[in-house]
Parts: C-alpha cells; structure tokens; sequence
C-alpha cells in the first residue's frame, strides 16, 4: 500500500515538474522565474536533508494536533447526541467558526499563545477539527435502531454501549474521515508555520518565498508529499487493523 | 424628432473622440512592490493626476504585496514596468533575468530598528554585542543586519537574533532590544504608541552606520528598452515628475488626498505624519535629479548578497542599471 501511494505522488510530482519545465522552456524563462533542472538538483542536494527534518517535525505536530481533533471530536460529538437540540447547536455553531478563514483566526492565537508548539498545534487541531465532528455528530446521533431496539427493550441499553454501536456500525465511514482529514491537519501545520512559527516546512517556505526560491519550495513539497502519503498509508492501516479486530469479535 | 437625432449625432461624436483619445494613450501595466501606502504616493499621484496621460500613456497602477513579485510578472508579460528592492533585483539578475533598473526611489532605506534610548547605551555599531535584535529571517532586514554585524566585527554567537513577526508585543514588553520597521510607515505609529506611554525612542539606522543597502526601484525588461524605447523614457519622465511634485511640500495636500482615496485603512493622521518621514528617505540631496540611480550603493548591496551567499556569484551591476543618454 505504502509504496503505491509513494509511487502515485512520485507521479503528480514529475507531471507538475515536468509541466513547469515545458512552461520555462516554452516561454523562454530565466531561472528566476522557473529554476532549471540543474538548480532544483542542486538545491535538492543542498536542501534535501534540512527540509527532510522540517518536513518531520510538521508532521509530529500534525499528527500531534490530529489526535487532539479526533479526542476532541469524540467527546463533543457525544456530548452532541444527547439532544436533538444540543446536537443541532453543536453543528450550527461548527458551521459558523468553519467559516472563519484560519489566517484571520491565527494571528490572534499566536500573539496569545507565543509561536511556539502550542499555536502550531492549536491550529493544525481547528483545521481538521470540524470536518471531524460535524461527521461524528452525524454518526452518535444516528440510532442503530435495529440493533438498539433489543438492548433497549432489555433494558441493557447504556451510553457507552450506544456508542460502540454507533462506532461499530460506521467504522468505514469513520476511518475514511479520519483518513481524509489527517491531510487538513497537515496542510494546517504548515499554514500555522507559514504565518508565524519559527519552525517546520511552512516557516523554510515562508523563507524561501522571501528569497523568491522556487526550487527550495519544490525540494519542500517533495518532502511533504512524501510525509503526508506515509502518515495517510499509517491511518488507513490502523483502520484497516481495527476494522478486522472488529469483524472478528 | 429632430432633437433626437441631435443628441444621438452629438452621443455618437463624444464617442467616437473618446475612442480617439484612448487609442492615443498606450496602455502598461506598473506593477508595485507592496499594497497602497505612503511609499507609493507618487505613482499614485501621477496616475491620479494625470501626468501618465499628459505623457499619452495610461497606466494601470496595481498594487504590490506579499505575494507579488514584480520582476516574475515583468518576464511574463503581465505587466510592463514594476518596482523592486535592489535585493530582489540581483537575486533575479543572477538567475539570468533580463532586467533593468530605471530609477531608484528610496535614497535612503527605509528600513530601520527602533530601541529605547533610555535602556539602551547605542552610539555606534560596536554597541550592538551582547544585544537582543529583532530580525526577519530570510528577509533583507537579515542580510541588512548581517552586513553591520560583519562591519563591525561582531560574531553572530555576540548577538541574540529574535524571529519577528507582525506582532509587536516582544518589543513592547522589552524582550527584545531592537525591532526592525520601516521608519516612513510602522515607525510612525509605533512611535505614537510610544510617545503616548511617555517612553523615549530611538532609531537605528544602517545607511549612518556604513551599511548602504538599496531599497525600492523602478524596473522594466530589456526588452521594452529595446523595441519600445519611447513608452519606457515617456513613464518614466511622467513617473518622476509625479513624484517630484508628490513629494513637494507644495502639493502636500493634494498628495494626502490622492494616498487617502488609494489607502483607505491608514487613517489621515497618520499619513500626515508619514509623508516628511517619506520625503527625506526618498529626496536626494540638492542639485541631484530625483530617482538618480546611486550606483556606489547598489554595488554595496551585491557585495553583501555575495558575501553572504544570497547569490550565486557576481553581477555586473552597472549592466543593470539604465539611463537614457
């Protein structure tokens, strides 16, 4: 699995290098504008391990901020189920701070929070954070009815085996979210970084978008689609692990 | 009736000379390196006041930002004529693009570094060991910084460099002991802040201490000097006229209303305030023409991208500085 994804994104990588090189030699662009493939080895070379580094330090915090998304998630999502009206509530009020934009958000959290590990963190956890809950509230609020009738007309019905049911009953969908939204954590980091860290990929970026880089950001996005395709190929695998424990029980 | 096909012959004559004059005027595009603000009030003012026009040219002012970069857009065609820091200029001189410097704005950098006075003991370059200094990696206040620290022999491990952002809470804490802002924009208001809190000021400036690193350019291809030489010496005769009289304390007013319409977030104080701050960065002394290309400071500036590895090797800066004979 984890070499097919390599291989995929190795794909998309050289379309979209080769695109720009053909756009380079096509319009006859200095290097300025479009490093030549001579440059962008070189950078490479002199780039590849310090951006390898950033690259992992990005995704300790995007997995970091992921984990507290999903904890976080769980818990108001059942929280959430109560009610039709708390969940409803819940969700309205995820729909509205989705809205807003995380370069308006992050300015204020960093001047609050330092830029240090602790904004990185808070941000990447906002970003992939409400795809999370406004997908678990639509799970734990979802009555198994089928299953649930017969422990409740039993009597044995209790929150916790409620929501193992619920769980139970939609791991597919549930891994396929987590799974979908560990890119967003990632993608979040780097954002964070990007605005105000002093450290991780998106702060090399941001340095290298200064110095008008592009084959430092190339070397940098090499790196990431390699980071983000290891820690996708992880979660699939934890969920396709947790799926057959289940199936098994 | 008659009155009908009047007015319609008179509406038709009004367009058709409208037509006429517009086809007159060569349309360009002047691509800016930062937002509206008052390190633009004489492109501002000579669009808005015409003197693009009186030169047969309509150009479309558009403003810069972070995320433009007026010497990409030069070599892709979306624009004719731009500005950019010397910085900018030779880092893209050296990866081969065909660029020229017309005029140069700022005589002196804007770029400065505030401290407290009265916390810190500052009289010459020596006194910045063993001082906290605000810096942006990766942006020209780090080479700017590293040329002084390399000018007065001091080892960056004598220094504590602080990462800075847009937020100045490290400085108005005093964790750090020099910040660095633009003395025509930032400097203006963090003063005020300053001067509210009774708290004395200072500014460092590099260009006093040696360090002469060239600020905002106007630049254009080689290309356009070559097969359009009259376009390039009309702008630029327009541009610096309107500039000369932005910048005249004359045309005051009229330059802070032309800045006000563009830049409607600053409020008018303040851009009464920034606008000598301005002046004197960008005049050059007395019987020097405004936008005079300083080359002894533009080989300075290379030599400092050079010794710090900014660019690859050397450039021949005076191929890249134009003027019209």
């Amino acid at each position: 699995m984890l070499h097919r994804r390599i291989y995929q994104f190795l794909i998309i990588y050289a379309i979209g290098l080769g695109l720009l090189l053909a756009l380079k030699y096509g319009l006859n662009l200095s290097d300025y504008v479009i490093p030549s493939p001579d440059e962008i080895v070189r950078t490479g070379r002199s780039y590849g391990g310090p951006y390898l580094l950033a690259v992992l330090n990005t995704l300790a915090v995007a997995i970091l901020g992921h984990i507290l998304a999903i904890g976080l998630a769980t818990l108001v999502a059942v929280i959430g189920r109560l009610t039709a009206w708390i969940g409803s509530f819940i969700r309205t009020a995820a729909y509205n701070i989705q809205a807003y934009p995380i370069v308006a958000v992050a300015p204020i959290i960093f001047i609050l929070l330092g830029d240090g590990l602790q904004s990185r963190l808070l941000i990447a956890a906002m970003i992939c954070y409400f795809p999370l809950l406004l997908s678990f509230i639509g799970v734990f609020s979802e009555p198994i009815r089928e299953i649930e009738h017969f422990y409740e007309s039993t009597g044995r019905m209790t929150w916790r085996l409620q929501i193992k049911i619920r769980a139970f009953e939609n791991i597919q969908k549930l891994t396929t979210v987590i799974v979908g939204s560990a890119t967003m954590a990632m993608v979040g980091t780097i954002v964070a970084e990007f605005i105000a860290a002093t450290a991780g990929i998106g702060y090399s970026i941001r340095i290298a978008l200064y110095q008008s880089d592009l084959a430092k950001i190339l070397v940098a996005l090499f790196w990431i689609g390699v980071g983000t395709s290891f820690y996708l190929v992880s979660l699939e695998w934890v969920g396709n692990a947790l799926q057959k424990r289940l199936r098994s029980l | 009736m008659k009155l009908g096909l009047k007015s319609i012959c008179l509406a038709g004559a009004i367009f058709l000379m409208a037509c006429a004059q517009n086809k007159e005027a060569e349309e360009v595009d002047y691509r800016l390196k930062w937002l509206f603000n008052v390190s633009t009030v004489g492109d501002l003012y000579a669009e808005n006041r015409g003197y693009f026009m009186r030169h047969g040219l309509k150009v479309n002012v558009k403003p810069g930002g972070p995320e433009r970069d007026a010497l990409k857009e030069l070599e892709l065609g979306h624009a004719q004529f731009g500005v950019a820091s010397a910085d900018q200029v030779l880092r893209a001189a050296a990866k081969g693009a065909p660029i020229l410097v017309l005029a140069q704005l700022f005589q002196v950098n804007p770029l400065h570094w505030i401290y407290r006075p009265d916390q810190i003991s500052f009289s010459s370059g020596d006194d910045l060991k063993g001082k906290r200094i605000g810096v942006t990696f990766g942006g020209n206040d780090e080479a700017i910084l590293r040329a002084l620290l390399a000018r007065y022999g001091i080892a960056e491990n004598q220094v504590t460099l602080f990462s800075v952002r847009y937020d100045y809470m490290p400085f108005y804490e005093k964790r750090v002991d020099f910040w660095p802002l633009y003395l025509n924009a930032q400097a203006v208001i963090i003063g005020e802040k300053l001067e509210k809190a009774g708290e004395p000021f200072a500014f460092l400036s590099p260009d006093q201490l040696g360090v002469r690193f060239v600020a905002n350019s106007v630049v254009t291809t080689r290309e356009m000097v070559e097969k359009r030489p009259e376009t390039v010496k009309r702008f630029l005769a327009a541009l610096l006229e309107g500039w000369r009289d932005a910048l005249d304390p004359r045309h005051e007013e009229q330059a802070i209303q032309v800045l006000l319409e563009a830049d409607r977030e600053t409020p008018e104080a303040v851009v009464r305030r920034q606008l000598p701050v301005t002046r004197e960065l960008m005049l050059p002394p007395a019987g020097i023409a405004f936008g005079t290309i300083d080359t002894a400071a533009w080989k300075q500036t290379e030599a400092i991208l050079r010794s710090q590895k900014l660019i690859p090797g050397p450039v021949d800066v005076e191929s890249l500085l134009f003027t019209f004979k």
